[in-house]
């Protein structure tokens, strides 16, 4: 699919322009900050000024929103398109959205929720269609470009306007501190003197289409690690995979450069580097950005990517900013300094929370990469389903026998039927839910799955206020790691993908409860890529004890000539 | 110490949510991490936390909790020597 403008509005500037224009001249926009009002200890990030958000703010909008609505105007005021049409989709890619109202208090009651942030939006923009939030970790950029390519090569829509945003929030900051993810220096992506990594707030927005423009994303891929829902796999298998995914060994002589995650912990980067020389890719020039943004959440795969299409397009492979010494058990081809490369495409890697991982290849149109999507026509079909509320749960028609409800219900279920799995008591509810959801069906189904695609419309709102519960008194704020780490709705995908060892494709959509077209073009256009001949999908919303609903289904794909064959 | 090493146990059974647990079942000396309660990376995080919650003692490197967390009788006497409340 092709990229028709872009926009990066970040503490380095307003314009794609000014922020590459600052990257290239190695300007930073991280800052020491002593502690204030969003930590109790000093920390290193890349913030908005007061006399930026000055600038920024739109009355009647939140900074989140409003920074969101400045990016998605600046890409698209040079295109023509009339936002407006049925053809166009709006994808906003977030990981908190507005999460700061939990502090500040805001009515209704769930005005936090990633949804809520993405109607305003749309609404203040002008588009007419529902948005679409992709609420993946950190891999949500990414994942959120790879939706928009699915859906215009599927013909759902022509126009795809793709923006990540996040801001920084005390809820998140005091997450990452619990974690001890966070260096109070400036970050070192893959040097041996790497501590953490820095956060950053910025926006940045993508505009995609079928009409060839002069830079296209051939492919993407997410795969699952299946490991751990916070810790990468030692063994780099999802990033791994991903790459294979997407073909990047079979272009390794035309690649101009990978631009890794690179977030400067301990882990990730050693990950990345594994899963690199696994992929027969660790000699290519390869770069990481964090030390320029720090790590922008939900904005980050697409920041990263408007840049790497710039220093592209420049033939020029960007510094790693803090990086001296290789830091990683396998070296990389690493530099500090700027390098001139003539090659024409890219790998963008990035990985996440819930054990998601994402890759996408990005090149010059006229080095003819493109791949054609399969033409073959293929049908999908539910084989066996599921639907557990506060009061049942029913298999395939049959309910089970339980006296229990609300949470109860689930514990319940657990302990009847399951039994052998004690994590499940460490979940969150959402997870606990789709846990004991999912199990059920696989073992109906008498088969595993390739991949997991799950809808909601709350987003992970109970696991943020228990985390929020432990950071919100200021005087005795003991912020939770094991709660923290459950304020993403994607974890449940990661809790099903390592219980069953599912490596395949893992994503979480937030959309509108009553709107089942962009739910079906979703599935039909990942079912039209994908290799995947079998998926877990479905609704699964944990509002309250009271209203909690899963309705999930296992889904098989077939081609139809060979259905014909047969 | 005794008493301190019952209380030891209940807090960590509530705060890892180690629900299918009573404190019978901890072994006093069995290594808390790798084979024994299946206890991960968050967990160790989540100990660091009830560390400084309950006993007011501040680990500055998650590191440290290595040798702290090996085994509750070493984890109780750790915290006899350093707590501030």
């Amino acid at each position: 699919m092709y990229i028709l403008s872009d926009n990066i509005i970040s503490p380095l500037g307003y314009t794609t322009a000014q922020n590459f224009k600052a990257v290239a001249a190695g300007r930073s926009a991280l800052e020491r900050r002593e502690r204030d009002d969003l930590s109790p200890e000093p920390y290193v990030a890349a913030r908005f000024s007061e006399a930026q958000w000055g600038e920024l703010a739109i009355e009647g909008l939140s900074h989140f929103e409003a920074l969101a609505v400045r990016s998605v105007v600046d890409a698209i005021s040079t295109t023509g398109i009339d936002i407006a049409g049925p053809d166009v989709v709006f994808i906003l890619s977030t990981t908190k959205a507005n999460i700061e109202n939990l502090r500040t208090g805001c009515e209704p009651d769930d005005c936090f929720a990633p949804n809520m942030a993405a109607k305003r939006i749309a609404k203040h923009l002008g588009f007419a269609t529902q948005p679409l939030v992709v609420c993946n970790a950190c891999i949500s950029g990414v994942a959120a470009l790879i939706t928009a390519h699915r859906l215009i090569a599927d013909g759902a829509y022509k126009y795809a306007v793709v923006c990540g945003a996040d801001v920084l929030s005390r809820f998140t900051l005091s997450g990452f501190q619990s974690l001890k993810a966070l260096s109070a220096q400036e970050c070192r992506p893959f040097d041996i003197e790497r501590i953490g990594l820095n956060l950053g707030e910025a926006a940045a927005t993508m505009v995609l289409t079928a009409e060839p423009t002069e830079f296209s994303i051939v492919k993407g891929a997410i795969c699952n690690d299946a490991f751990h829902i916070s810790s990468p796999s030692k063994s780099g298998e999802g990033a791994f995979l991903a790459l294979k995914a997407i073909g990047a060994d079979k272009v390794r002589d035309r690649l101009a450069f990978i631009n890794a995650h690179g977030t400067a912990t301990m882990y990730n980067d050693q990950m990345e580097a594994v899963a690199l020389e696994r992929a027969g890719l660790n000699d290519v020039p390869t770069n990481a950005l964090k030390g320029f943004f720090g790590h922008t959440m939900g904005a980050a795969g697409i920041l990263e990517t408007i840049i790497s299409v710039r220093a592209l397009e420049e033939s020029t492979v960007l510094a790693t900013r803090g990086y001296e010494e290789t830091g990683t058990s396998v070296s990389l081809n690493l530099s500090p300094e700027n390098r001139p490369s003539h090659n024409e495409a890219f790998v963008k890697m990035i990985s996440g929370f819930g054990g998601g991982n994402a890759a996408i290849l990005v090149t010059k149109s006229e080095a003819r990469l493109e791949e054609r999507m399969s033409e073959e026509d293929f049908t999908t079909e539910p084989t066996h389903n599921i639907v557990i509320n506060s009061q049942r749960a029913t298999l395939d028609g049959q309910q089970f026998r339980t006296t229990a409800t609300g949470k109860s219900l689930l514990v319940d279920l657990y302990k009847t039927f399951i039994a052998d799995y004690p994590k499940f008591y460490k979940m969150d509810p959402l997870c606990r839910l789709g846990f004991v959801a999912s199990e059920l069906l696989l073992r109906a189904a008498a088969s595993t799955v390739d991949a997991i695609i799950l809808f909601n419309h709350s987003s992970s709102t109970v696991a943020d206020r228990n985390y929020w519960a432990t950071v919100s008194n200021h005087d005795d704020s003991f912020p939770s790691p094991a709660h923290f780490v459950y304020t993403l709705p994607n974890i449940v995908t990661g809790e099903i993908a390592m219980r069953n060892n599912i490596h395949g494709e893992t994503a979480f959509y937030i959309i509108n409860e009553h709107d089942s077209s962009i739910k079906e073009s979703i599935l039909h256009s990942f079912a039209h890529a994908s290799a995947a001949t079998s998926f877990l999908t479905g609704w699964i919303d944990y509002p309250d004890d009271e209203t909690f609903v899963a309705q999930l289904s296992v889904i098989r794909k077939s081609n139809k000539e060979t259905t014909n064959i047969l | 110490m005794k008493e301190l090493i019952l209380q030891l146990k209940n807090n960590i059974i509530q705060v890892l949510n180690l629900e299918d647990l009573t404190p019978a079942d901890i072994d006093n000396d069995a290594p808390l991490f790798g084979e024994g309660l299946g206890l991960d990376s968050i967990d160790a995080l989540e100990l660091i936390v009830m560390m400084e919650k309950e006993y007011g003692i501040k680990l500055k490197n998650p590191a440290e909790g290595k040798e702290i967390f090996k085994s509750i009788n070493v984890m109780a006497q750790y915290i006899s020597d350093h707590r501030t409340k």
